[in-house]
């Protein structure tokens, strides 16, 4: 689920940036360093979409450094347990698969897949229905729920299901090339 | 029963009665306190092995309890009292003791032996006989009662109940007021004899006999105990025994320990159908087995097996063509086709079991059903405690037959098995068993066996309470949970499906997928991949094997790495043991790319060619012009590709400036500083600038990790002068701990190495690192260079040896036709010297420094090799192998002595080895002059002495002058000097230590002669303000002497 959140941190600045375009070098470095991490809390943060206030700042003893308090707005991203994704397939094998939805990874192990459906190995490892007439294999884009979420300091990790009603495969590479 | 007679008070009573008797004997136990039923609580031990129990007193009580064993498991407290003499012999082997013990009294003589086999239903079978007439006993029957009873009517009686608690039963316990048990050595095999001999001699000889029980213990070979006051008796008794050693010593066992001599420890286990146990011997030794049938009265069960049987060697056997060539091996679990063994001509009968009713085919006197084999075995051949199956095998238990049903019951008999405390407040469970099966719920409360729930239906009571064999413990797919036992234990993940109480999980590291039992598991937020460590090296570690080969730790077993060898060609997957790894690298390399890009450690890069084509990751380590490439999506080997580097490219920028930048800054740093000074630190030499110069040479790095852990000096930046350890090498800079601050600094990107200097812990005197000939790149030994070419190519091939000790002996082997000795010889000789000479400003730094000017042999070596050697050279976390080390050097000393340990080869020969003992100060000062012509005299006029003269009196003194050649002063005696003036010989003249804010004089150095004031000492350095200019400098101890008071 994505949020819009005000978040806030404390930039170091070295002294070298301090001029007339401190506080565009203050944004841009923290745009590079926020943007793409991952929260337990708040989860990965995709974008910055603007900054609410830049505090008074602080030099710190020794190093000449600066340092902002910086409040801003951002785009966060955090899976929830029950929460339904369109996931992208990047890797399938016998265990099951892996699916991404941007930044977080997703396995379904084969025992959340549904009972009908195989693993066929060979050239394109993939799951396919007995009739073959659904079929998941890298690429694929699957529809699932998540089912558990382990929040590293870096990636959030989760476990999804396509055994229930209404998810699986939403569209397969084959047939959108 | 059979039973002679009973003395007693309840005399007239029918001896079926015998429970009456027992309760009479209980009052009267309880008499005589602490004592009488000492052994009483061992009730289950009393169940199954005969057992008679003591009267305490020489009183005449005369009462025979035939060791009437155990009636129906522990329905009855077996207290029951043997006067005199009771032997009884327990056939009764459930729990596999037998005891035979003797009891003597001396008034009378009853003796009974017995034998009881309980069965099912409790009934007995009991043996006995006399040993002895008793008739001549019948006469004092009535005073015996009366004695009795004026005996024990001393105390009010008590009843003990069946349920004797605690504190009553340790009231029963042996005291120092009982009689003690002693250990006697015996004949082995002969101990029942000896016990029935003393029985006998009992019997002859009456009261004057005064031990009070014999025991025999069948399965204590050797030994019996008897029971008496005194060691005197105990050895009166044995005197004449024929089994038994006279001389051997008698021991007395500890009070504490005398009961154990007559406990059981374990419990019979009530075999029920359906029990997984053991096997403990025989083909089937370990195996999982089921039992399907129990027979108490037989002691056999009837387990389930799966068997272990080769059906050609069965063939033969039955076909009488025996082939009696040895059995080694056990063939494999398999289960029985017996079509199969019909094709092999085999008689199979079917045949019904007439107890049972079912149907097993019979073949050659097994019993197979389903594949499965059906033995009878004795129960003393089963273990029944703490089984714990594992997954597999009960996989394959269930592959035939039975159902999900079955299964779940016979499951469920692992719950016997779980520890206490398995379930906790808070759990979720569900129920498997009993008409509530599938209700789940949290638990509330945990008592002994019993678990009180809240389940999770509403119109259900607020609480039940389950028997913990009927729960399980529950997850939902999704928790994240810790594999607390069985194999996979430690590891993490994420439930993805429960069958059961099977619970499938998805390991958090290697995205495998575990299947695990859910009693063996608890929800944890916690995330680890299980054991990621052994010794020294992690996962993901790269290190080099035995053999040669390298590769990065992929999977941490319980004893065994997996590692992923460095083979581009193919993922080659190795099981690597702890000691065949050789080497953990440590280094971060750097490489060239497919378009000479530079790559370095995290670079992202794509793989061009070879088997994983297309994969890409951020490269982990670059080894040997190998990457390995860490790829998420790889699920193989822990997700890491092994690629050459000549078939990837670089994606991005490169990460790792900082390292590059680092090093041609050191190495620039290094040739700016004035050549005299450039050995100023072992390390550094090695590290900075010198090795610079043979590129090429994997050297930078590779003792890095040696480096950790010892202990360094800081000498430049705001931590200068700062002792501590190294705890972690990055590139350039090192992070260390610091000994006086209590805290770790990081030495950034400049404070590199070279702003360290190793400081020797002195008190160490054979940690000297003669062998890292480090320090003496000094430019001012010519003679040296002609040696590099020849010892370069020497070292490579035992590249990294001096980890281990081992392989000292193959360096020295190496080595030793290597030591062009008279070359060399000359070499060594200029060459020390000079060092001593030429490199003035070092030889302040401290002993070790000097120590590594002095073995100017090694420092052939020491261009290319000395990353490593200095850096192995911190001895300190491996002493002994260390020790070992010197020794490829030391054929290169003049003397050319045998490789030994350092001080002696290096005190006969080398001047400049002698200070690597720093920890022997008297020494270190003397060796100079000893050989030392360039030294020149050693002490300097004024300075304050302790001269032995004569009769090891010491005089204070101070120099006035030291005379030519043998360095002979003229001493003027007193502190002042004002004295008499004597000679003596520097062997007779003792430094006197300068103590904090002495003057001083500096006898070695650069300083030699200059006067000082020492303001402070930190271990073998001391702080010295040099008077002329000023300057503060540290300097050894060694070198300080303390000024007269002009």
């Amino acid at each position: 689920m994505f949020f819009h959140i005000v978040l806030e941190r404390n930039m170091q600045l070295h002294p070298r940036h301090f001029g007339r375009d401190l506080r565009e070098k203050l944004v841009s470095k923290l745009m590079k360093d926020v943007e793409g991490t991952c929260s337990g809390r708040h989860g990965f943060i995709v974008a910055i979409t603007g900054i609410e206030s830049v505090g008074k700042g602080l030099i710190r003893d020794g190093t000449g450094f600066v340092t902002f308090p910086v409040k801003y707005q951002c785009v966060v991203f955090r899976p929830f347990k029950g929460e339904i994704l369109e996931a992208v397939v990047t890797m399938v094998n016998k265990m099951g698969f892996f699916a991404e939805a941007g930044p977080v990874q997703i396995f379904v192990s084969n025992h959340l897949i549904p009972d009908d459906m195989e693993f066929q190995s060979g050239d394109v490892p993939n799951y396919t229905t007995s009739d073959g007439s659904v079929k998941i294999q890298k690429e694929s884009e699957v529809r699932l729920k998540i089912i558990g979420t382990r929040v590293d300091a870096t990636e959030i990790f989760c476990i999804g299901t396509i055994k229930d009603d209404f998810l699986g495969v939403i569209s397969d590479p084959g047939t959108n090339a | 029963m059979p039973r002679h007679r009973d003395y007693d008070d309840d005399d007239d009573e029918p001896e079926e009665e015998e429970e009456d008797v027992y309760e009479e004997e209980d009052e009267e136990e309880e008499d005589d306190g602490g004592k009488a039923g000492r052994k009483r609580r061992r009730s289950d031990f009393i169940d199954d092995a005969a057992e008679e129990d003591d009267d305490e007193d020489e009183d005449d009580d005369d009462e025979d309890y035939g060791g009437g064993g155990g009636g129906g498991g522990g329905r009855r407290r077996p207290k029951r009292r043997t006067a005199f003499l009771v032997v009884s012999f327990s056939l009764h082997c459930l729990l596999s003791v037998v005891v035979l013990i003797v009891r003597f009294s001396f008034a009378d003589f009853i003796v009974d032996s017995g034998a009881d086999i309980p069965d099912e239903d409790g009934a007995r079978r009991e043996y006995r006989h006399r040993l002895l007439p008793h008739e001549d006993q019948e006469e004092d029957l009535e005073e015996l009662t009366r004695s009795i009873k004026q005996r024990y009517a001393r105390s009010p009686h008590v009843e003990y109940d069946e349920e004797a608690t605690d504190v009553e039963q340790q009231a029963l316990l042996p005291s120092v007021r009982d009689p003690k048990l002693w250990m006697v050595k015996c004949a082995i095999g002969r101990e029942r004899e000896v016990a029935v001999c003393l029985m006998q001699k009992a019997i002859d000889r009456g009261p004057e006999l005064q031990i009070r029980s014999v025991v025999a213990l069948d399965h204590l070979k050797n030994y019996i105990y008897i029971e008496a006051d005194k060691e005197a008796h105990v050895r009166e008794a044995c005197k004449g025994m024929r089994n038994i050693y006279a001389s051997a010593k008698i021991m007395l066992v500890p009070i504490k320990e005398m009961t154990d001599v007559l406990s059981v420890e374990s419990k019979a286990v009530d075999l029920a159908r359906d029990t997984w146990v053991r096997m403990k011997m025989g083909t089937y030794k370990g195996d999982l087995a089921k039992v399907m049938d129990v027979d108490n009265v037989r002691q056999k069960v009837v387990v389930k097996l799966i068997p272990r049987i080769d059906l050609q060697a069965l063939a033969n056997k039955l076909e009488g063509r025996e082939a009696p060539k040895k059995k080694a091996f056990i063939p494999p679990p398999r289960f029985m086709n017996i079509d199969e063994a019909r094709e092999m001509n085999l008689r199979v009968e079917r045949r019904r079991d007439p107890m049972s009713g079912d149907y097993f085919e019979n073949i050659g006197g097994m019993m197979f059903k389903d594949g499965f084999l059906y033995k009878t075995v004795s129960m003393k051949s089963i273990r029944t405690l703490n089984i714990q199956p594992t997954f597999d095998e009960l996989e394959k238990f269930r592959q035939t037959g039975e159902g999900g049903d079955g299964d779940m019951a016979s499951l469920s008999t692992l719950f016997a098995n779980r520890k206490k405390g398995h379930f906790m407040k808070g759990d979720r469970v569900i129920v498997v068993k009993g008409d509530l099966r599938n209700l789940k719920g949290h638990v509330e409360k945990v008592e002994e066996d019993t678990v009180h729930i809240r389940p999770n239906q509403k119109d259900l009571p607020l609480t039940l309470a389950f028997s913990d064999k009927e729960l399980c413990k529950y997850f939902d797919l999704g928790n994240h949970v810790k594999v607390v036992s069985g194999s996979s234990e430690g590891a993490t993940g994420m439930v993805v499906s429960v069958q059961g109480h099977v619970v499938n999980l998805v390991s958090d590291t290697t995205k495998e997928l575990l299947r695990v039992f859910a009693d063996n598991v608890v929800e944890s937020s916690e995330v680890t991949s299980g054991l990621t460590r052994i010794g020294e090296y992690e996962l993901h570690d790269l290190v080099i094997l035995d053999n040669k080969s390298f590769g990065v730790i992929i999977r941490v077993d319980s004893e065994a790495f997996q590692v992923l060898k460095g083979v581009p060609d193919r993922p080659e997957v190795a099981l690597v043991r702890l000691r065949e790894i050789k080497a953990k690298v440590e280094k971060k390399g750097n490489a060239q790319d497919r378009y000479k890009n530079h790559l370095a450690v995290k670079d992202v890069v794509k793989v061009l060619e070879g088997p994983c084509k297309g994969k890409q990751g951020p490269v982990e380590h670059i080894f040997r012009g190998v990457v390995f490439i860490y790829d998420r999506h790889h699920l193989e080997h822990a997700g890491y590709i092994c690629a050459k580097t000549q078939s990837c490219v670089l994606i991005g920028g490169s990460r790792a400036n900082g390292d590059r930048n680092g090093n041609p800054m050191s190495s620039r740093f290094a040739h700016m500083r004035p050549p005299p000074r450039a050995p100023q630190s072992p390390m550094r030499s090695s590290r900075g600038g010198p090795p610079m110069s043979y590129g090429g040479r994997h050297r930078g790095g590779r003792g890095h990790d040696a480096l950790v852990g010892a202990d360094v000096k800081i000498r430049l930046g705001p931590f200068k002068g700062c002792k501590g350890r190294v705890v972690d090498i990055k590139g350039t800079s090192v992070r260390v701990e610091l000994e006086a601050q209590m805290k770790v600094v990081t030495g950034k990107c400049f404070i590199d190495r070279n702003h360290i200097s190793d400081n020797v812990n002195v008190s160490v005197p054979f940690r000297e690192p003669s062998r890292y000939g480090l320090g003496s790149e000094t430019p001012s030994h010519p003679s040296r260079t002609p040696l590099h070419p020849f010892m370069t190519p020497m070292r490579d091939p035992g590249a990294t040896p001096i980890h281990d000790g081992m392989r000292t002996p193959m360096r020295d082997r190496a080595w030793n036709p290597m030591s062009p000795t008279s070359d060399r010889g000359g070499d060594w000789e200029d060459g020390n010297p000079a060092s001593w000479g030429s490199s003035p400003q070092y030889q302040p730094s401290s002993p070790r420094s000097r120590a590594y000017e002095a073995p100017t042999p090694g420092s052939g070596w020491t261009n290319t090799p000395s990353g490593n050697y200095s850096d192995a050279g911190t001895p300190r976390d491996n002493g002994s192998a260390y020790a070992n080390a010197p020794s490829p050097y030391l054929p290169s000393t003049p003397g050319g002595q045998p490789p030994m340990t350092p001080s002696s080869a290096y005190i006969p020969g080398t001047p400049g080895g002698q200070p690597m003992t720093p920890g022997s100060g008297g020494l270190d000062m003397m060796s100079p002059i000893g050989g030392g012509d360039t030294e020149g005299p050693w002490l300097l006029p004024d300075i304050l002495v302790n001269v032995r003269k004569s009769n090891d009196d010491t005089v204070i003194g101070v120099v006035h002058e030291v005379l030519a050649q043998d360095g002979s002063c003229s001493v003027g005696l007193g502190s002042s000097g004002n004295g008499d003036t004597i000679i003596a010989h520097p062997t007779e003249i003792d430094i006197i230590v300068p103590k904090k804010s002495d003057k001083i004089k500096i006898m070695g150095g650069p300083q030699r002669g200059a006067t000082g004031k020492l303001i402070g000492v930190d271990g073998t350095d001391g702080i010295v303000k040099v008077d002329d200019t000023l300057d503060v400098k540290i300097l050894d101890m060694v070198l300080l002497a303390k000024l007269a008071h002009a």
